[in-house]
């Protein structure tokens, strides 16, 4: 029975991953057939991807909208988690507002933010499309932080006070150093968030603002070539890398 | 409600809940700002068209030759005819294209409602084009047309016409027709054994619109609708569709590629596009002189040399040299195809674009 | 620090941030689903006196006129295409009366002039229609979004069936929603237990296996499919390779094609919370029940599920909820049939410009959605999962 039932997990597990591990030799194909087994390797689609513009620049807009959308997120969560911990009842309307954008479906979200955006010009700009990442990646920063003080003993801060820090000292020197794994997992997750986010970006993204995934869905929907498969290939190997970081990271504490 | 969205956010916080890495944050801010400042700046006068083989011929022929006889930088974007994206533009006043090139019944709706500019005739030579080249807001672009066609290589011998297109039995397989009233009704019609002289009497009637979706009702399982002009080649090419009624521009130059496509051309459908200015574009002056460059027989002939363009230019579309060497000028067959009818399509457009686009959801 | 009652504040910014790009426009979309600005605007004197009419059989020439003044008015201006398009869509028909109006150019008396030009102008629900819209509020939107109609008499009427389509496609989105949400459960339980059961060191490195496609993003793993599914794709590939079928299937563009791909990206949202939940078991409880005589399905039935109910409510929930919005992996995979809601909230939105429409969807999307978590979350005791 109970070998049984692993088999069946390992047949699930394989499910999972199978068209990933389809796609990866795919993307080494020499020619333009997108099918197994491919007889010639060569790098021809690598290099079409790193010279096309269009990918070129769905890349840069990708990792710059990333990037700001971390640092936004995680600022503004790490500081909403730690007010929400010392807060009194407030604090739990906080936390339910502040998770809102989890449970609102990305479609809605995503026109709801294109009714307010195009009415201040905030459509088709990056940094409008930087807002609306931070705010649905906002909710994993802040659950992340709050979680990890859980465990922190709020003493240390009135003892700190006792001694006379002032509070932005006491934040500086005491609440965030201890917070620090927190707040990078959270930076990584509003990464990751901004980095696979398409919905929002259908909405208000024009094409100077395509991100890797609306550039995916035009070549998907455009002109199929194993390009495509690179790009997936390419963002899925960005992933893993951010998910690899966790794992080295955890065995190290 | 909390405890439904904690979980929610739970599973997937779960993920990152133990790691230990800290970013140098300070650093990132001041990248990332100064990256994105550096993005916003003035745009420069941008065209759009349909894409395809027209536009990366048109990119270097008209745009780029206004652009190095004018001087002015010239970029080009691509759209899928959706009058959405620029009434939207209008509306938010956030207009970022300045030349559109807009399908003929779409143009006139569209200069109705406000979406383009009135063409400045002192600018563009309204002497220039074919009868009924130029209306309030366009002039006269390039011919354009649908057509059936597939891959000889997966079906040996496919339907002749539209009728035979919906014998499902004979030929099983999905078909891809463009996702729009306009084509599609009149496909159905002449599938259902309309004459072509009688078809846009006949669609006027309430109960010819009956007839034509009780038509497509017929093998709706077996239908499948295109949006970009890019998706019947790559469908059929990947055999996920049977059969196609695409842009015969880029059919036709897919054949001459090499490819193993029949296109059929006597189930053309075709009508003209028009360049349009989009209303409060701020390069409203350089849009009227970059229209009046495109439509000059020079850089058309140029043009009709590297595609087989019918433009509404009359010195070059009845030019007997270049209707000789392009074959698949749509111009060159007329007479087979059906003329889609503009002022049917002003007049009937909205309410059977929504009455198909519910038929299609349902 | 500042005593606790006051920390709060330091969630401010976020919340801040939270107003301006999330509650703000849920806001204004609640908003945009109800209001009719287009007649006030392009024919304000029409609509401020329809607004006094009273209803009753045709209005007075002050109308007629005000309309005959301003219809070539807003169609010189360029601006008669809000309105035009605006009450086209609550009466067919509408656009082409107005348009034409508006080039022949009325004269006085108008009351008599109109008629002439068009006779739908002495029909009096062409009014009704016209007063509705000069309100600046409307239930239109709300309505048509539930097949329903208002009447000539103000009355709520269902839309004729050629014109109705958004029941068919709510009851389409939830039916794809149950399920995948209930073939995830199917697969993930087992799956979810195995893992619950193996050593530390392996059950750790089965759930990596589960977390791998879980953080790649859910249009990788569409596009992957996308390149399985074609017709000259792996898949068909390995299905001749065996001999399951001697010419390639249809995969793609199919119903199967839709809810496989949901179901890969969506498993790992159920197997999560359920490995946790099963991993708290204490086996004692197993235990005491064989010690006891009962068989191993009473055991798994009266025991096991229960103490599972938790996880299951909470991977249900996530995955139906996620499920309800899919948009892109339809319209990747799926045939015009496997279109869900999702998808004409974008095309009101990028093909046909209503926002109003778009709107009206979203809200009653969300209504819905909200409804059947809100039922779940009543019968699964959630918080003890937590």
């Amino acid at each position: 029975m109970k070998t049984l039932l692993r088999l069946y997990a390992i047949v699930v597990l394989l499910f999972l991953l199978a068209p990933l591990i389809v796609v990866l030799p795919l993307s080494f194909s020499a020619n333009e057939m997108m099918s197994l087994p491919v007889r010639d390797m060569s790098w021809r689609w690598y290099r079409d991807f790193f010279a096309d513009d269009h990918w070129r620049m769905a890349s840069r807009n990708s990792l710059l909208v990333g990037l700001a959308t971390m640092v936004l997120a995680t600022s503004l969560g790490t500081l909403a988690a730690i007010g929400i911990r010392l807060g009194g009842r407030q604090a739990r309307v906080v936390l339910t507002l502040l998770c809102l954008p989890i449970v609102v479906p990305s479609v809605i979200a995503g026109l709801a933010i294109y009714l307010v955006f195009a009415q201040l010009g905030l459509v088709n700009t990056l940094a409008g499309l930087v807002l609306a990442h931070s705010v649905l990646a906002l909710p994993y920063v802040v659950l992340t932080v709050h979680a990890s003080l859980r465990d922190f003993d709020p003493q240390l801060l009135r003892a700190a006070a006792s001694l006379g820090a002032k509070p932005a000292m006491t934040l500086r020197s005491i609440v965030l150093p201890l917070l620090a794994p927190a707040i990078g997992a959270g930076a990584i997750f509003a990464f990751t968030i901004s980095f696979d986010e398409l919905i929002v970006a259908l909405f208000i993204a024009g094409p100077e603002q395509f991100t890797l995934p609306r550039q995916m869905l035009a070549s998907a929907r455009e002109y199929l070539s194993p390009t495509l498969a690179v790009a997936a290939v390419l963002v899925s190997v960005a992933s893993l890398l951010l998910l690899g970081l966790y794992a080295v990271l955890q065995r190290g504490r | 409600m909390l405890d439904e969205i904690l979980a929610v956010g739970n599973t997937r916080a779960n993920l990152a809940r133990k790691s230990s890495i800290m970013i140098r944050i300070p650093s990132l801010v001041v990248l990332a700002i100064a990256a994105m400042v550096s993005v916003g700046q003035a745009r420069d006068l941008t065209v759009v068209g349909f894409g395809g083989g027209f536009q990366e011929n048109a990119r270097k022929h008209l745009f780029q030759g206004f652009a190095a006889s004018s001087g002015q930088p010239v970029k080009d974007d691509v759209y899928d005819g959706e009058q959405a994206r620029i009434a939207a533009m209008v509306k938010t006043r956030d207009v970022t294209w300045d030349v559109v090139m807009v399908e003929a019944p779409e143009m006139i709706r569209g200069c109705e409602d406000g979406l383009y500019e009135k063409i400045d005739w002192t600018v563009v030579n309204r002497g220039k084009f074919i009868p009924n080249g130029t209306a309030t807001c366009g002039a006269g672009a390039v011919g354009w047309g649908v057509a059936l066609f597939y891959d000889t290589k997966r079906i040996g011998n496919g339907p002749m016409t539209y009728a035979q297109l919906w014998d499902t039995k004979m030929w099983p397989g999905k078909r891809l027709l463009r996702n729009s009233a306009k084509t599609t009704l009149e496909i159905a019609l002449l599938a259902d054994g309309v004459s072509r002289t009688d078809l846009y009497k006949i669609l006027a009637t309430k109960v010819g619109q009956d007839r034509a979706f009780a038509k497509l009702d017929a093998i709706k399982p077996d239908l499948m609708w295109w949006k970009s002009g890019a998706q019947p080649l790559q469908l059929v090419g990947s055999g996920d569709v049977a059969f196609a009624v695409g842009f015969v521009g880029r059919t036709a130059r897919a054949a001459q590629d090499g490819a193993a496509y029949k296109l059929l051309w006597q189930t053309l459908l075709f009508s003209f596009d028009f360049w349009t200015v989009v209303k409060g574009s701020p390069n409203t002056p350089q849009a009227m002189k970059l229209i009046d460059y495109m439509t000059d027989a020079g850089p058309l002939r140029d043009l009709a040399k590297d595609w087989a363009v019918s433009p509404a230019t009359a010195a070059v579309a009845q030019d007997p040299a270049v209707r000789a060497k392009n074959p698949a000028m749509v111009a060159e067959h007329a007479e087979e195809g059906v003329f889609i009818d503009t002022e049917f399509w002003v007049q009937y457009g909205d309410d059977l674009e929504r009455r198909f686009a519910a038929w299609v959801a349902r | 620090m500042r005593p606790p009652s006051r920390g709060w504040l330091l969630s401010l910014p976020a919340l801040a941030l939270v107003g301006f790009a999330l509650l703000l426009p849920l806001g204004l979309m609640l908003v945009t689903a109800v209001r009719d600005p287009e007649m006030a605007t392009a024919l304000p004197r029409s609509a401020a006196l329809l607004r006094a009419w009273d209803g009753t059989g045709l209005p007075d020439e002050a109308v007629f006129a005000a309309l005959g003044a301003e219809l070539p008015l807003a169609a010189d201006g360029q601006f008669i295409g809000g309105v035009a398009g605006r009450l086209n869509f609550e009466r067919a028909g509408m656009r082409s009366l107005l348009l034409r109006t508006a080039r022949a150019r009325p004269a006085a008396p108008f009351s008599m002039a109109l008629p002439a030009l068009d006779p739908q102008w002495a029909d009096p629900a062409v009014w009704h229609v016209l007063r509705r819209a000069s309100l600046g509020v409307t239930p239109l939107y709300l309505l048509r979004s539930l097949d329903l109609d208002v009447a000539a008499d103000g009355s709520v009427q269902a839309l004729p069936s050629d014109q109705s389509v958004f029941l068919a496609l709510f009851a389409r989105s939830f039916a794809i929603a149950i399920t995948v949400t209930v073939v995830c459960l199917l697969i993930g339980y087992p799956v979810a237990q195995a893992i619950a059961g193996m050593t530390r060191r392996w059950s750790q490195m089965a759930l990596a296996l589960v977390l791998i496609p879980f953080w790649i993003s859910i249009l990788v793993r569409t596009t992957a499919w996308f390149i399985v599914l074609q017709r000259d794709g792996p898949a068909n590939g390995l299905l001749q390779w065996i001999g399951l079928i001697d010419t390639p299937m249809q995969l793609m563009f199919t119903r199967f094609a839709v809810l496989l791909a949901m179901v890969h990206v969506l498993l790992p949202f159920v197997i999560l919370p359920l490995v946790v939940v099963m991993r708290r078991i204490d086996p004692a409880f197993l235990r005491a029940a064989a010690s006891l005589g009962a068989p191993h399905w009473r055991r798994f039935v009266s025991i096991y599920l229960p103490l599972t109910l938790p996880g299951i409510g909470a991977g249900a929930l996530i995955v139906f909820m996620l499920a309800t919005g899919f948009y892109i992996t339809p319209a990747l995979l799926g045939g015009p049939g496997d279109q869900m809601v999702s998808a004409s909230i974008a095309d009101y939105v990028n093909v046909t410009l209503n926002w109003g429409m778009a709107a009206a969807i979203s809200l009653w999307l969300l209504l819905g959605t909200g409804i059947l978590v809100g039922a779940t979350a009543l019968i699964v005791p959630m918080r003890r999962w937590r």
